[in-house]
């Protein structure tokens, strides 16, 4: 089923909107009553028709909405794009990924012609046209990596892999909750994890690396995160914290399904063949607490998790100053009905 | 693990003791691209077992028409080199994984020390394409018994020119690694493939002179080592193994047709790590992955490489 | 912060010792950084030539250069400021050759300032021995308009650049030398915690 693509804005006048077939495949994370930090990564196979795992990269119904969000993001702010010299092999490698995917994955929206290292692309939906030379990058209208970057949902991070860890070493982030690209790059994974409470004390952080190190040309893999964002607002980022941060105080009992939304992260992480690198995508899901409602058994789930999330990680998700009206709101959908494992809406 | 589908395109004999093996996709598309340094693991099926050896891939990661391996065959094999050599054919099928790097170039080294020895050379012909392209300064360092052993010494020179170091042992040539190792800028890095002693003469020198490990990289050729036969019983499978002289517990878990986890097949890389749950003797542990308090407790074994120095063990699989 | 909640990115540093395996020893040390040197020298006399490049002054005006004077057998070269020295470190660095151990003693401004400067010879910051002397002051940098504040000694400050009260998260890029500075009143305009020099 083709999805009309929505003129909608993620600031502002927030005019974002999710169809009922949006709702219905949002990636809700909670398959239990509580949660806590674990190693979540799964492989990342072709996933149910019409699902957010169907394909290597999703394309939804916001695909050129948040394309246009992420223009305005990079043109205020090109640091929200970077990466070092020695990433150009991986930065190639990701673009054909990308390109090979959607292609496949997308025949009505994107073409890809190879011969040779002549390569031509369309994006439909976008209007873009180019013939360029695969390794090239002056027949690019830019680096490879924010050239294709600009045209997926979600942040792109880069991983070289040295010395028994990863190293960020290029992004193009853009629709980040609350992590700053030009502050983290070039950090290694311990580093840029440190914020992070709990996490190392678990040992996640050890095993999910070690894992990472073996991963394998083709056989990446998946997992989902969350937080709260108020507002539909994808450039929750620290730099911009001033334009959004005071959001957060007005939340009230009468706004608060309307203005919170859960924000799901689709992370997924690809090998790349000729850098040995990997890629780290973040694709970027936002549903409203009124739309989430719309199937009980998610929100008595989401009601159950929030009610006994500890204290530390409301504080490190930025919630605390409205999570009382979340759970609050939540409440009256929740009857005590015994709910068994599983993320599904019904 | 995913693999490939290819056939043997071409076989050529480069010395007495080395193949060349050619292979291309079955289907007639390009291979997967590579980063240099990469090895596939080739699956021989022999008769009653699958052999499984890591070789690496020779040829230009930048053209995957073909991937080409050289295999040398091992005076003590445990079968795999000498099925190479003897069973495999032009025109045959086989499988293989994708291509996995445990032996990657540094792009941050400002040049870089190639030391091989022997059939060592092999993952340092795709590396060197890699250091070509990007521009970087290298130094290539091949030491064999003598010429007629040396593989691909014509093609060497002609892709690295002055670079080429070579030493032939039966003419007397010595690589002084005491005189390389203390003569090279900062931002260097070392790399070492070859018969384990050669690879520790590197290591230990590097690190006697002061190199931070961050600068020295070593690929060892490792089969894993014979032993005593035993039994092991796998606890969530409910089944006993016997794992003979000449096999590697791995291999024998395999050929009693489960499927357990395993990447490198050369006890560095961690995949294939399984708990112990019992065991009498203590454990020899032929690998470099484990802790010593891991090593220690004889709680954790890497089935690709260790055995058990007692009678009875008992795995969580 | 809770108790027991550390932030892994914040670098911990160490006492200089010597390396036993190398082939040349450089020091770099800056003001109080010099009493570092001279506990090395109070360890032993390294075999393998040694070389140490001293910046008197350095954060709170201190001069070992005549005790340094002393006790170093060769090659000690004294500066007036950072610069001189940071130059310097580039010509030495370009002769110098793999084996060599690297050693920094001084404030967390000037340790991150010679990394960045060795990283210019391939050398990683994590093969450099590091010991923070002089002060705990940190250089911030301000996430929102990206300019650096050099030598903060409080959990709060102002942007020298645009003027944001800025909290001082203890969140440390290696790059950068930096650690985040954030906009401390979004949520509460004009309101927030006191402010404390707890970074002398």
């Amino acid at each position: 089923m083709k999805p009309n693509f929505k003129q909608e804005s993620f600031r502002g006048d927030y005019s974002y909107k999710n169809s009922p077939v949006a709702v219905k495949r949002f990636p809700f994370p909670f398959s239990e009553d509580n949660y806590m930090y674990s190693v979540n990564i799964e492989p990342h196979t072709k996933g149910k028709p019409g699902s957010v795992y169907e394909f290597a990269f999703d394309i939804d119904e916001h695909y050129v909405s948040e394309c246009m969000d992420k223009i305005i993001t990079l043109e205020e702010d090109p640091g929200r794009y970077t990466a070092l010299p020695h990433m150009m092999g991986a930065q190639w490698d990701f673009l054909e990924l990308a390109m090979t995917s959607l292609a496949n994955d997308y025949p009505d929206y994107f073409s890809l012609k190879r011969s040779g290292s002549k390569w031509s692309w369309e994006n439909k939906p976008l209007g873009i046209v180019d013939v360029f030379t695969f390794g090239d990058k002056s027949t690019l209208p830019m680096e490879p990596f924010e050239y294709i970057g600009r045209q997926l949902q979600g942040d792109y991070v880069l991983l070289d892999q040295r010395d028994e860890t990863l190293y960020a070493d290029a992004g193009i982030v853009t629709s980040q909750a609350d992590w700053s690209l030009a502050f983290n790059a070039g950090m290694s994974w311990k580093e840029w994890h440190g914020p992070v409470p709990k996490v190392t004390e678990l040992g996640v952080l050890d095993r999910a690396l070690k894992y990472l190190l073996n991963l394998q040309l083709g056989s990446p893999v998946r997992r989902l995160n969350w937080t709260m964002t108020i507002n539909p607002r994808l450039d929750t980022s620290p730099e911009n914290y001033p334009h959004w941060g005071g959001d957060r105080t007005k939340v009230n009992a009468e706004n608060v399904a309307d203005l919170v939304n859960l924000r799901v992260e689709l992370q997924t992480l690809f090998r790349l063949p000729r850098s040995n690198a990997i890629v780290f995508g973040i694709r970027c899901y936002l549903m409203s607490l009124k739309d989430i409602a719309t199937f009980p058994r998610w929100a008595k789930r989401l009601h159950r998790v929030q009610k006994t999330l500890p204290t530390d990680l409301i504080e490190y998700k930025g919630m605390t100053i409205y999570h009382p009206f979340v759970i609050d709101w939540l409440s009256q959908f929740d009857d005590g009905e015994e709910l068994g494992f599983g993320t599904q809406p019904e | 693990m995913s693999t490939l589908n290819v056939k043997v395109a071409a076989i050529e004999q480069v010395t007495p003791l080395i193949k060349h093996f050619t292979f291309v996709n079955e289907d007639g598309s390009l291979l997967p691209a590579f980063s240099g340094g990469s090895h596939v693991v080739v699956a021989m099926e022999a008769e009653g077992r699958t052999y499984r050896n890591a070789y690496s891939l020779m040829g230009s990661p930048a053209e995957t028409e073909a991937y080409h391996i050289s295999v040398r065959k091992q005076e003590n094999s445990r079968g795999g080199s000498v099925f190479m050599h003897e069973n495999v054919t032009v025109g045959m099928s086989m499988k293989i994984t994708q291509p996995v790097n445990l032996f990657a170039l540094s792009k941050l080294g400002h040049k870089h020390i190639l030391i091989a020895g022997g059939i060592g050379i092999t993952p340092f012909m795709s590396q060197i394409e890699d250091l070509k392209m990007m521009g970087a300064r290298f130094e290539l360092h091949y030491a064999f018994r003598a010429y007629q052993h040396a593989a691909f010494v014509n093609e060497l020179t002609e892709k690295c020119g002055d670079s080429l170091h070579c030493y032939a042992d039966s003419q007397g040539d010595r690589l002084d690694l005491n005189e390389l190792l203390s003569s090279q800028p900062l931002g260097t890095h070392v790399y070492v493939c070859g018969p384990a002693p050669m690879v520790v003469a590197v290591l230990e020198t590097a690190r006697t002179l002061g190199w931070p490990e961050s600068s020295i990289h070593n690929e060892e050729f490792t089969s894993p080592p014979v032993g005593l036969p035993f039994k092991v019983q796998l606890a969530k499978s409910g089944i006993e193994v016997n794992v003979p002289g000449e096999m590697s517990m791995l291999e024998a878990i395999e050929a009693a047709g489960l499927q357990p986890e395993y990447l490198c097949r050369g006890g560095v890389c961690g995949r294939c790590e399984l708990n112990v749950l019992e065991n009498d003797g203590g454990i020899e542990h032929n690998d470099h992955f484990l802790s010593e308090s891991e090593k220690a407790s004889c709680r954790k074994i890497m089935p690709c490489v260790s055995r058990t120095k007692g009678k009875h063990l008992v795995l969580d699989l | 912060m809770d108790r027991g909640y550390w932030i892994r990115s914040k670098p911990a540093y160490t006492s200089l010792t010597w390396h036993e395996k190398a082939s040349a020893h450089l020091v770099l040390a800056s003001g109080m950084g010099g009493m570092a040197v001279l506990k090395l020298f109070q360890q032993m006399q390294p075999a393998q030539p040694v070389t140490v490049l001293y910046e008197k002054y350095g954060q709170n005006a201190a001069d070992y250069s005549e005790i340094l004077q002393k006790v170093v057998p060769e090659n000690l070269y004294i500066y007036q400021d950072d610069d001189l020295l940071l130059e310097n470190l580039k010509e030495e660095l370009s002769v110098s050759r793999m084996g060599l151990r690297i050693y920094v003693a001084g404030s967390e401004g000037f340790i991150w300032d010679v990394a960045k400067t060795a990283a210019l010879f391939g050398v990683e910051n994590y093969d450099i021995m590091k010991e923070q002397t002089d002060t705990l002051a940190r250089t911030v940098y301000c996430v929102h308009c990206k300019a650096m504040n050099k030598n903060v000694t409080t959990n709060i400050t102002k942007c020298t650049s645009c003027e944001r009260m800025l909290f001082v998260r203890e969140h440390f890029s290696r790059n950068l030398g930096a650690y985040m500075g954030l906009m401390v009143d979004v949520e509460t305009p004009g309101e927030f915690a006191a402010i404390e020099e707890i970074y002398p």
